[in-house]
């Protein structure tokens, strides 16, 4: 542990908070730009995914492993024990995590369903206003139930990766952010471009024009909701995973909705592509803000932290104002070509760059 | 002695009327549900704290400057962002999103003005109060008589402005119809902004009342939004009326029905308040989408009526 350079953490952990956010804005890509769907409460999903996994995992381990004292009352102990646990039982290890993404992917599927409920009744700014009010509430919850996650202190979630040493903890857990990302950026393609996703980009483009097409346009948005909020769950989960602690206030709209709001409109609505650029200029502005935090504070007579909301904000409105349609425009819909068959490898490499 | 927590329920409730009112009249010129607006409010509460330990005068100063400067910012608002954005015929959503960006602008903007008092003055600008500088009036705080008396006032004049004055007439025509209006020969895009205006000051009267008597904070504005919206809502969003009546009703929800249910029930309801107005919003705009002002009350009280 004794000197790891400094830009070598800086880039791993750029790219862990990339490849998060980048799946929960795909998520909400898929909902607003491609289903115009404003879900105004993304928080929610992303905060009851890292709920799941601050939960379920710790008490589970404690039970196989008989490890004594109450999960939220003796947390630090508790976990310390589980992970001391996990490094000689890697094979049930890797079992409970991914049930907790099952479970986690379920919750988020089932309250993706429950938003669904607004979303068939209200159009426009009424929806992400109700959406908004759903996405507010689990922070209160959260912060004011301790058996959930601890209410205001907060709990550790134990660590699947502790029985790497300690210098690769890090890098291996971008490494598995990062192809999880991959992984989620091909499935949303793949939607994208299957019948449901062109479905979707005519609900949203006129609604009457594809119910007099026989498309049940209810059917449509319930399915692309539940969707994305359990992807949305997943990313939770994975952000509670790799920073190994949860705290309810952390779940609050700005950083988990409005954020990526921002990212997918500055990267350009309806449009993949757009959106990991977003997501990428995005955090690297952040983190570059963060590091040389203290090179410039002596430059400026108040803290960092408000010249990156003053800039963050600028630049959002810049965007709309200047660029509405983001940096990366969006496509029109593929036609679908003639069948001709192509190897796995090369649908795979269409998927990602075409 | 009267029970403080009525003095709270009193303030909160003048406070979220003269908020909805303004948002009000902001969603029903321009259609926009502004997520700014709360924030125009804690601007009037600096103002206040500037009056107080700056400059050393009277609170009640604060409450025209605080107008004039809340007034000004919405503007900027509207003209500068919200209309060329309506102009190139961005949906609300993203309009909505423009005031959540503007909010942000303003939020640390608000935080620099706090650093900058308490560097420069020496002033505790964060989760500060202010209620020991309210003068007295037979022996209570002058703010839990100003505040209602203020929102009665303010509440008749923007009646009787819009229903007997020209510029009434031309925000209502306006609001109804804004093409007709063009033709006919009113400025349509002077009136929205001045109806901007007017809410954007209203909030700051808000503002500068309620520093008396709440914690003031640069942060206040994104925990306040949810009763203001809350409060809109259940009033109907379209109706000055029902920003009135819902006003009142989400405030005293709020503070005494809390504060009844806690006793009934236990104190650990107390923290669970912050979920009463999103219960609000969410019940409203799905059962009773038109709010209070969208009940049809004749035909309740003959239903009872009968019964």
């Amino acid at each position: 542990m004794a000197s790891i350079d400094p830009a070598f953490i800086f880039l791993t952990d750029l790219i862990a908070i990339f490849s998060i956010y980048a799946i929960i804005n795909l998520s909400l890509n898929l909902e607003f730009g491609y289903g115009g769907i404003p879900n105004f409460g993304k928080v929610l999903a992303v905060g009851a995914g890292a709920f799941v996994a601050a939960s379920v995992p710790g008490r589970i381990i404690a039970a196989i492993a008989n490890i004594e004292g109450d999960y939220i009352q003796n947390n630090l102990s508790v976990v310390a024990a589980a992970d001391i646990w996990i490094v000689d039982n890697l094979g049930l290890t890797m079992v409970i995590f991914a049930f907790t993404f099952v479970v986690a992917a379920l919750v988020g599927g089932g309250l993706g369903a429950l938003t669904s409920y607004p979303a068939l009744r209200l159009r426009g700014d009424y929806l992400a206003i109700t959406l908004l009010a759903f996405g507010e509430s689990i922070r209160i919850i959260g912060n004011n139930f301790p058996p959930l996650v601890g209410g205001t202190l907060g709990v550790q979630v134990p660590d699947p990766l502790s029985f790497v040493p300690d210098e690769l903890r890090f890098p291996t857990a971008s490494l598995i952010l990062i192809v999880m990302a991959v992984v989620a950026y091909i499935y949303c393609e793949m939607t994208i471009r299957s019948p449901l996703g062109r479905s979707l980009r005519a609900v949203r483009d006129n609604e009457m024009a594809a119910e007099s097409l026989g498309k049940d346009t209810g059917r449509v948005r319930i399915k692309t909701i539940i969707v994305a909020s359990a992807l949305a769950a997943i990313a939770g989960a994975l952000y509670a995973i790799y920073t190994g602690s949860t705290i309810a206030i952390a779940y609050d709209r700005g950083s988990w909705t409005f954020w990526p709001f921002l990212m997918i409109l500055i990267g350009g609505l309806a449009n993949n592509k757009g959106v990991l650029v977003g997501t990428l200029l995005f955090v690297t502005l952040r983190k570059v803000i963060i590091f040389f935090k203290d090179s410039f504070e002596w430059i400026v007579p108040f803290d960092v932290v408000w010249l990156d909301m003053l800039l963050l904000g600028s630049i959002l409105l810049v965007v709309l104002l200047f660029r509405p349609q983001g940096v990366i425009v969006e496509k029109p819909t593929h036609t679908l070509g003639r069948k001709t068959k192509s190897r796995g490898v090369v649908r795979i490499f269409n998927l990602l760059f075409r | 002695m009267i029970n403080p927590v009525f003095f709270d329920a009193a303030v909160f409730a003048s406070l979220l009327v003269l908020l909805s009112l303004g948002l009000t009249l902001t969603y029903l010129t321009t259609k926009v549900p502004n997520f700014a607006h709360a924030s125009f409010a804690t601007l009037g509460v600096y103002m206040t704290l500037i009056a107080v330990r700056v400059w050393e005068t009277n609170p009640y100063i604060a409450v025209p400057i605080a107008f004039v400067m809340s007034g000004l910012v919405a503007i900027a608002l509207y003209v500068f962002i919200l209309k060329p954005l309506a102009r190139r015929g961005a949906t609300g959503s993203i309009q909505m999103i423009a005031t959540l960006a503007f909010d942000m602008i303003l939020i640390a903007g608000l935080n620099i003005l706090a650093d900058y008092l308490t560097e420069g003055f020496r002033i505790k600008s964060r989760e500060f109060t202010l209620r020991s500088y309210d003068l007295e009036f037979m022996d209570l705080p002058m703010i839990v008589m100003i505040a209602p008396l203020a929102v009665a006032i303010i509440g008749i004049v923007l009646y009787l402005v819009l229903k007997k004055t020209k510029f009434g007439i031309a925000v209502r025509a306006s609001t109804e119809n804004p093409d007709l209006s063009g033709t006919v020969g009113i400025n349509v895009n002077a009136v929205y902004g001045v109806a901007w205006m007017i809410a954007g000051g209203l909030a700051g009267i808000a503002g500068a009342l309620m520093a008396l008597w709440f914690l003031g904070d640069p942060n206040l504005g994104p925990l306040l939004i949810p009763s203001v919206f809350a409060a809109s809502i259940a009033g109907g969003l379209t109706s000055i009326f029902g920003a009135v009546a819902g006003g009142l009703l989400v405030g005293l929800a709020e503070v005494l029905g809390t504060r009844f249910l806690a006793g009934e029930i236990g104190s650990w309801l107390i923290a669970y308040r912050p979920l009463i107005p999103l219960i609000i919003i969410a019940v409203t705009l799905l059962f009773v989408p038109n709010g209070l002002a969208g009940i049809n009350w004749s035909k309740v009280r003959s239903k009872v009526w009968r019964r």
